[in-house]
């Protein structure tokens, strides 16, 4: 076995100078992360009444469903909202990362033909994966101690140490969960993006799994799902460290696992099958829309399927909410800040949000596949041919516009529907109303992309970096106080959350505008630069 | 002679299909071995199977008399290999990727050695590897492999992108392994190449090896082409067994002739008062495409 290992040290050494730079950005991106939480809970809920009455808003299967089981909630102290509010959505954050690791260092370096010129060298078999491993723990340590730390430092008397270090070890945890699920299906699929597609897949359904045991009388699902199972430590509340030892464990079987696959299997080669494909292309294909739509058409399929899926587990908890908050006319006043507003309405609205940006995420992906193709020599093969770069881009731009409308209808159809079927009292066409109304900032999410493409090819990743800040402003707006200049900064922040607020055309018009002009730009760009 | 590669009764199948059937041939130490046969016939299948790079399911392969699945590490101590599409991390440069490359085999890297050969393949080995061509990648592979001092090399198609000087600077260098006594696998679709460098050839053919030997062994099984002026006339050599593809332009009479059968042909040809004789010897392409084009029906 010891031959399988040979210049595992010298391969990971390697793997570090060519990824330091990325990971750096990683964990710097992670570290905001935490700090943002830890400063903002520390600043705005330093009055313990306050705190105790957003203890009280948040026992209710909405926002049980948003952020987690309500915990700590006797005593809500800055250390029990930090680990009630902050938890599933870093998990979530810290679990991409390490998929994106794994895969970029395991299947994806197999794919491109480099893995087969190292086993080639003089290097076991695992010597690769195994680097890829040690990379991973690596990572998830860094993050460990850096959270732990930053929590220690920023911290206020309820953040005890055992809670930090426990936090600490949760976020790398969950990395390596995650990470070892990806060295799975990096055995599993016989291409990169299939891999990923299915870590995806299994992160999606473990924060699914959980919003329905969080939210309702299946607590078990809960405890199925990687993610409900680490929120159950309850870091500053409980500090319960069973669901570490459990993670560790499944975090080892995983590793072990892939490493025998791997050690048994032939290079190249996926343990599932691939299909075999069409002998010619179809005439629907040889059409620009139809060869671009069959480029994207998997992960379409997965993330409507995925985002129906959200929706109706999140409007399956509406019914339940105006229940629990009957009377509560504190609670009104805090949330609502109106009491002619339902408490409901504003959840329908934030999910609302939420979705819309969950739905960004393939419409952004349809024009950055633009640079993907450009990046693997593929795109000159597509402008070669009889079509301009104009109708190229165009046709990417066309899809994309027609994939975000069609996911928002998709998905507020979803979210509405499982509301009404709930017996929640409100109609199906106020809902998809809601959900349209995010059309404009989606249309400037598009033209930004466009933007980037066209004129810093380079930098279009940056794309994600301002979605996720949109994100944050929406998802944590509630909880901290965010300067009106920087929420101003988010697209997404300009729409009225209808049902809450009515419905503005003007700012449509300017939103869709702005989408238009950068788009505009954006293709003049394209149109102008080199192909790299 | 001491066999440094040995394939014996390989077999491979991927899902139903049969990649290898049973497929055998050898490589002495000192020797150059030919590899050829058209697209999907098997030659990288076999040669990922001697890396170790997917396990064979029958048969035995070896390298050094050691098995190529179980002792890969120590094989590739002493083994080379350029595949025939390399790819490298994007934001490496050209010589950190050589350097790395020859440092994975734990030994001191011959500075001399590499300089001389970045030199000779006319390589800048400072650009970033997203930015060379796929010849330029195709280079970083063979220097690493030549800077190496293997005792075997295996070549996959590996000057494909190369232009024909850098072909020739290939095919310099790989003389000169042979020279310190090193073996060489060499799979490739240049015919003219395999025919200037190699000692033996392989044919395989989905997945079965279909003719192996010296290539003077295999050229008796094939025809010469010979270009014939007599004073008399010679049109009766159509009816001659021997003669095929029989071709009379005015005084000039163009044929093959089966290579086996040239004492009868020279007997024949004598009255006809020769004025010139030309004769061709097979090319390994006519070989090659007689093979493939005979046993095409056999299937």
């Amino acid at each position: 076995m010891m031959q399988s290992h040979a210049r595992t040290g010298k391969i990971f050494a390697f793997t570090i100078r060519k990824e330091w730079l990325k990971l750096l950005l990683w964990l710097a991106g992670c570290a905001f992360y935490v700090i943002l939480g830890a400063v903002a809970f520390v600043e705005v809920y330093g009055d313990p009444l306050e705190r105790q009455a957003m203890a009280q808003a948040m026992q209710n299967p909405a926002m049980e469903a948003l952020f987690g089981r309500a915990i700590g909630i006797d005593n809500y102290t800055i250390g029990a909202m930090y680990s009630h509010t902050m938890t599933i959505m870093g998990f979530v954050l810290f679990a991409i990362m390490s998929i994106l690791l794994v895969v970029r260092n395991t299947r994806s370096e197999e794919e491109d033909g480099i893995l087969e010129l190292i086993q080639a060298l003089p290097t076991g078999r695992l010597a690769s994966t195994t680097s890829a491993i040690l990379l991973l723990v690596l990572t998830n340590t860094l993050l460990a101690l850096i959270s732990t730390g930053l929590l220690i430092g920023l911290g206020d008397s309820s953040m005890t140490t055992e809670g930090a270090v426990l936090t600490g070890v949760l976020y790398g945890l969950v990395g390596l969960i995650f990470g070892g699920v990806t060295l799975i299906t990096a055995q599993l699929s016989s291409n990169a993006r299939g891999a990923m597609m299915l870590s995806f897949g299994v992160l999606g359904l473990s924060y699914i799994l959980r919003i329905i045991g969080d939210s309702g009388e299946f607590d078990a699902l809960s405890w199925i799902s990687p993610l409900g199972l680490l929120y159950g430590a309850e870091p500053f509340v409980e500090n319960n460290w069973f669901p570490v030892w459990i993670g560790l464990i499944i975090s080892l079987v995983l590793i072990v696992t892939a490493l025998a696959l791997k050690h048994r299997r032939d290079i190249g080669a996926g343990l599932l099958n691939d299909r075999p494909g069409k002998r010619h292309a179809s005439s629907f294909l040889k059409t620009p829309v139809g060869f671009v739509l069959k480029l994207v058409r998997t992960p379409l399929i997965v993330w409507a399927v995925a985002m129906v899926l959200l929706g109706v587990s999140y409007g399956s908890v509406i019914g339940d909410i105006e229940d629990v908050l009957a009377g509560n006319e504190i609670i009104e006043q805090i949330i609502a800040g109106d009491e002619s507003v339902s408490m409901t309405d504003q959840f329908i609205a934030m999910i609302m949000g939420v979705l819309a940006m969950a739905a960004s995420i393939p419409t952004v992906q349809i024009i950055l596949r633009i640079r993907g193709e450009e990046k693997k020599n593929r795109m000159d093969k597509l402008i070669a041919g009889a079509k301009s770069r104009t109708a190229v881009l165009s046709t990417f731009i066309l899809i994309s516009l027609a994939v975000a409308i069609i996911f928002q209808l998709l998905q507020s159809l979803a979210f509405g529907g499982s509301a009404v079927a709930m017996g929640y009292d409100i109609s199906l066409l106020d809902m998809v109303s809601a959900g349209l109304a995010y059309l404009p900032a989606m249309f400037v999410m598009i033209g930004l992309t466009v933007m980037l493409v066209g004129w810093l090819p380079k930098a279009s990743s940056f794309i994600w970096l301002y979605l996720g800040f949109a994100f944050i402003l929406l998802y944590f707006g509630g909880l901290f106080d965010i300067p009106e200049a920087v929420s101003w900064l988010s697209a997404f922040y300009h729409i009225p959350e209808v049902p809450v607020e009515d419905w503005n055309v003007w700012t449509a018009i300017l939103l869709t505008l702005i989408g238009a002009v950068l788009t505009m730009l954006g293709a003049a760009g394209f149109k102008k630069r080199d192909i790299d | 002679m001491e066999k440094l590669i040995e394939v014996n009764a390989v077999e491979k199948s991927f899902g139903k299909t049969k990649a290898l059937e049973k497929v055998s041939f050898s490589v002495d130490k000192g020797e150059i071995v030919g590899f050829i046969g058209p697209n999907g016939a098997g030659k990288s299948t076999t040669i990922r199977i001697l890396l170790g790079l997917i396990k064979a399911d029958g048969g035995s392969a070896t390298i050094f008399g050691k098995d190529v699945w179980k002792e890969s590490v120590s094989i590739h101590k002493r083994v080379a290999y350029v595949p025939g599409d390399v790819n490298l991390w994007p934001n490496m440069t050209g010589g950190e990727v050589i350097d790395l490359f020859l440092s994975m085999r734990g030994v001191e890297v011959d500075k001399e050695r590499k300089e001389e050969l970045i030199r000779r393949f006319e390589f800048d080995p400072t650009k970033k590897c997203r930015a060379y061509s796929k010849g330029n990648r195709q280079k970083v592979a063979l220097i690493a492999a030549f800077a190496a001092d293997a005792d075997v090399y295996i070549f996959d198609e590996p000057t494909s992108g190369l232009d024909p000087l850098q072909e020739r600077v290939f095919q310099e260098c790989a003389k000169e392994v042979l020279a310190k006594g090193a073996s060489v696998l060499l799979s490739s679709h240049i015919l003219s190449e395999v025919e200037r460098l190699c000692d033996r050839v392989a044919i395989i053919r989905k997945g079965v090896i279909v003719e192996s030997g010296t290539l003077d062994d295999l050229r008796h099984l094939t025809r010469t082409q010979i270009t014939l002026k007599t004073e008399e006339d010679i049109s009766s050599i159509r009816e001659q067994s021997f003669a095929h593809n029989v071709s009379i332009n005015r005084d000039q009479v163009v044929f093959q002739l089966d290579s086996d059968k040239f004492d009868a042909f020279l007997s024949y040809v004598q009255p006809f008062k020769v004025l010139k004789l030309e004769s061709a010897p097979p090319k390994l392409e006519d070989l090659f495409m007689r093979h493939y084009e005979t046993a095409e029906g056999v299937d």
